[in-house]
């Protein structure tokens, strides 16, 4: 691997962590439940990219698994969110 | 000296991780929890696109390949992100509504009823 492509991924990575922290300021500060629920959305897609990023890094996809994982986590949470804030209940 | 996989995989790996930069900006400053939807359904979208692209590109040809399972993972992300963002939106719409003041337009407002219950828990 050559050290251009090192130094684009820790650009990369910089870039996402620093997403993490601006989509935690919101989280913790939303005015409604609904912007908390776009933040958590936002949040796992951004690991969605740092796990593909990594998994580059590590030159092994031995992870790229949980891209699933956390892609079916983050709809259904703002589903379900969105769900009980409609009807008051999930179901 | 990179190659050529490596130049597309950084080409790729800078576009997905400036358009999720943009997203988390874009929910800092927007005024409005419909910006932020706005924000964070259309350049979410397209910078895990991005990402994922990026890796599969890289592993391309490689005895572990993944494009598969990152092109399932494309074709899910074009899926949920737009209808997940879409059922938050309604949500806000119906339940929780206000705009910030710079809103000009809203066509919607005038055809639905005050009150929420009256479209659903209908059974």
């Amino acid at each position: 691997m050559s050290p251009f492509l090192l130094i684009v991924m820790r650009l990369s990575l910089g870039a996402l962590f620093i997403t993490v922290a601006l989509c935690l300021y919101r989280l913790s500060l939303g005015p409604k439940a609904a912007d908390r629920a776009v933040a958590f959305d936002t949040i796992s897609s951004v690991f969605v990219g740092i796990i593909c990023v990594l998994c580059i890094k590590w030159g092994s996809t031995l992870y790229f698994d949980a891209v699933w994982i956390l892609m079916l986590l983050g709809f259904l949470g703002s589903a379900s969110i969105a769900k009980y804030l409609i009807q008051g209940r999930i179901f | 000296m990179p190659t050529i996989v490596e130049l597309i995989t950084a080409i790729l790996l800078l576009l997905g991780s400036t358009l999720m930069l943009s997203t988390g900006i874009g929910l800092v400053r927007f005024p409005d929890t419909f910006c932020r939807m706005h924000a964070s359904g259309k350049a979410g979208t397209l910078g895990v696109v991005f990402m994922v692209l990026a890796a599969v590109e890289y592993f391309f040809g490689t005895p572990h390949d993944v494009w598969v399972r990152g092109g399932l993972a494309i074709l899910f992300q074009f899926f949920t992100t737009p209808a997940s963002t879409h059922l938050l939106a309604q949500a806000v719409y119906l339940c929780d509504y206000s705009v910030s003041d710079r809103t000009a337009v809203d066509e919607l407002r005038k055809f639905l009823p005050s009150q929420p219950d009256q479209v659903f828990n209908q059974e």
